[in-house]
């Protein structure tokens, strides 16, 4: 290799995947085509119109993958490991539409699967993206973390009705929505008006073979046919549980506040947590559990050697990705972090549900990120 | 001679009847000098025109692209076949015909499904209970991930479909649609309905310029000519004209007839032995001349109009100040 080509971008990516290869994580390469179904259909319509989508002669939708986790967690699965601890790495080009940037794009990065030990895992995560940034002499960058599991806990934690539960974990990475449903939920019990209400008064209280039983007689006395989707049970337990909603039992209010105290918690992580305990005690919640994660986590970045104080953590951070359910990072140059908003230089997370949406027949403990070779290399100084 | 200007019309079916409809009132004929199945033609009596007939997809691509200056086409195929439309294409005016409305349209069983909200929720309760987000077939992908993602709503899949969309649920490829409805009755045969608030688009054709175009000095002009003469014919098919004479008929009663029916008089006030022409809209002739002869009118003539022109020529205008504006970043997409 000569002298130019080791000092260059490239040289320092390969050096960077070569030590995620030391570190035990198997080099990886998916193929640059894909089915297009799963990124569709785990990442949201939003990224139809980022991704270059083509299709075979039979028909069946293709694209150019828009990013690795998805590809190398669909390899996983087919592998003799599924299920079992493995983690792989990759270095490889991404496609997808970036308005005023190049939409062929150079990725590295990791996935983890089946570490059971998570704490541990997440910890493990970040310290190998910050290898990331030291590769490319970014030094001290910005660290932003945040817990989408603790958002979940939170939120089954409260008195709420399964139809708010469902939408604020849904909004989590909304937040327009997010505030407008916190508006609702206030309005909906204030003034408690509600269509429907001769079906939902002659709901409340009953069971769900009585609902079933209703709501079929309904649509036959209206001569409707069911076509497709939605089954009369699905209908019927809705009707159920907006008939509960009607019940006053709630203090919607108390429980905006308390959504929004829990939202605007922000700061270094051991504060957050104290923070968090106090606000639990205070509403006489348990998130001990979620909180006790969260803590352990911390204790292992400070084994790595990761100054905790300098880690700006929020519980509103997200990520804006739906399938996250636990811890998520972003490492950026804190000097123009807003330039590129979205666009982090090391970014990733925990998604434990993914695998299962991929088809595991088992749940499988997930976890990786990965590193913006442009940006990176743009970013830092010469190596 | 110099590059002609190049008007796109449809070639086919009822919206190719009605655009050639529509330009023969503006006194525009459309010629296909080499025979019905010609798909190049010209305007009589107007120089520097070449008629394109093309589909309205092909139509839309074309002004998108800046191959055709002008075009009649769907607002709804505007709207999702070019991304940032306004940025490429300027809508000049509706034409009062192809009218359909783009809907969200679910089961009719889905009786707890009212509006969008409901269906955000039955979406996320949908996915939660199946492991799987909820299909919608449409052709109007675009369309459609605007108006759900207003409505934050996210656990849905599209799929694409190229006919009989209304038919998916049916089918059991897909769970919902939205589609173009002119009266809902496709709809309703095939057991679905349209939510309440989810009109996503109420779409018409519409006289359309494209942006990115060649637009010469001659090609305006030409433009300004064919502007002028559907400018002319809309003016005219707004207003009928009505005359009187009669003594009493002076400024006071114009500032009445001008509040209360909407009228204008071209020209000018009522002269002095009380002569007046209005112009007056349609659906208020009628209540005009009760209100003339009550004033002491003995006799209102109502006629139609073929054509008014206006100093101003309002369509041109409009085209003239979009074009006029900086040009806009080539990379839509």
């Amino acid at each position: 290799m000569s002298s130019d080509a080791a000092t260059g971008p490239d040289a320092r990516a390969q050096a960077l995947v070569a030590s995620y290869a030391r570190a035990g994580y198997v080099r990886t390469e998916p193929p640059v085509l894909q089915p297009a179904e799963p990124f569709l259909d785990l990442s949201g319509e939003d990224i139809r119109r980022r991704m270059f989508l083509t299709a075979d002669p039979e028909g069946r939708e293709l694209c150019l993958r828009p990013d690795l986790t998805i590809p190398v967690s669909r390899d996983y699965l087919a592998s003799p490991l599924a299920g079992k601890p493995a983690g792989f790495c990759y270095l490889g080009t991404v496609f997808r539409h970036r308005e005023g940037l190049s939409s062929e794009f150079v990725q590295a990065g990791i996935e983890s699967f089946g570490r059971a030990d998570k704490a541990a895992a997440d910890a493990e995560m970040l310290a190998l993206g910050l290898e990331a940034t030291t590769q490319y002499g970014v030094s001290a960058p910005e660290i932003r973390i945040g817990d989408v599991g603790l958002f979940s806990a939170f939120i089954a934690a409260l008195d709420l009705a399964p139809v708010w539960r469902r939408r604020l974990i849904k909004d989590f990475n909304r937040k327009s929505s997010l505030k407008h449903d916190l508006d609702q939920l206030t309005l909906a019990s204030a003034n408690g008006s509600k269509e429907y209400q001769g079906v939902l008064a002659a709901l409340a209280g009953s069971d769900p073979k009585g609902a079933h039983a209703l709501v079929t007689d309904l649509l036959s006395i209206a001569g409707i046919a069911t076509v497709g989707g939605r089954s009369v049970a699905e209908i019927a337990d809705r009707f159920l549980e907006q008939s509960a909603l009607n019940a006053p039992t709630r203090l919607p209010r108390e429980t905006r506040a308390l959504i929004e105290r829990f939202l605007s918690v922000a700061g270094d992580p051991d504060e957050a947590a104290g923070e968090l305990r106090t606000l639990a005690s205070d509403a006489r919640i348990d998130l001990a559990g979620a909180l006790d994660l969260f803590e352990t986590r911390t204790g292992f970045l400070a084994a790595r050697g990761v100054d905790v104080r300098a880690i700006k953590f929020a519980t509103d951070f997200g990520r804006g990705f739906d399938y996250y359910t636990g811890f998520v990072f972003e490492l950026d140059n804190a000097a123009n972090n807003s330039a590129r908003a979205n666009n982090a230089l090391v970014a990733g997370g925990r998604y434990d549900g993914l695998l299962t949406r991929l088809g595991a027949r088992e749940p499988i403990p997930a976890v990786g990120f990965a590193a913006a070779i442009g940006e990176l290399a743009a970013c830092g100084g010469a190596s | 001679m110099s590059a002609p200007l190049i008007l796109a019309v449809p070639s086919k079916g009822r919206l190719q009847d009605n655009a050639e409809s529509f330009f023969a009132r503006a006194g525009l004929d459309l010629i296909k000098p080499r025979g019905a199945r010609d798909y190049r033609g010209t305007i009589g009596g107007l120089d520097g025109i070449e008629v394109a007939y093309l589909s309205a997809a092909e139509i839309t691509a074309q002004l998108a692209q800046g191959a055709a200056h002008l075009g009649i086409t769907g607002e709804d195929l505007v709207r999702e076949m070019i991304p940032h439309s306004d940025r490429r294409v300027v809508l000049i005016d509706g034409l009062s015909f192809g009218f359909a409305n783009v809907v969200v349209a679910v089961p009719h069983a889905w009786i707890d499904v009212r509006n969008m909200a409901d269906l955000d929720d039955v979406a996320t309760a949908f996915r939660l209970r199946n492991h799987r987000k909820m299909r919608l077939a449409t052709k109007y992908a675009n369309l459609t991930f605007g108006f759900f993602a207003e409505h934050g709503v996210v656990d849905y899949r599209i799929v694409e479909s190229s006919g009989a969309t209304e038919g998916a649920p049916a089918a059991g490829t897909a769970e919902m649609i939205v589609d173009i409805t002119t009266t809902g009755a496709t709809l309703a045969a095939n057991g679905l309905k349209v939510i309440d608030d989810g009109v996503i688009l109420r779409s018409q054709a519409n006289l359309v310029a494209a942006r990115n175009a060649a637009w010469t000095d001659a090609q305006r002009e030409t433009a300004k000519l064919l502007l002028d003469r559907i400018a002319a014919r809309k003016r005219a098919e707004a207003f009928r004209e009505v005359r009187t004479r009669f003594a009493g008929l002076n400024d006071r009663l114009l500032g009445i007839a001008r509040e209360k029916f909407g009228v204008e008089s071209p020209f000018g006030p009522p002269t002095s032995s009380g002569m007046l022409t209005l112009h007056c809209p349609p659906d208020k002739v009628h209540a005009l001349a009760s209100f003339l002869r009550e004033q002491g009118a003995e006799a209102v003539s109502v006629v139609a109009l073929d054509y008014v022109y206006a100093r101003d020529n309002s369509l041109y205008a409009k085209l003239a100040a979009e074009l006029d504006k900086p040009a806009a970043p080539q990379s839509g997409r």
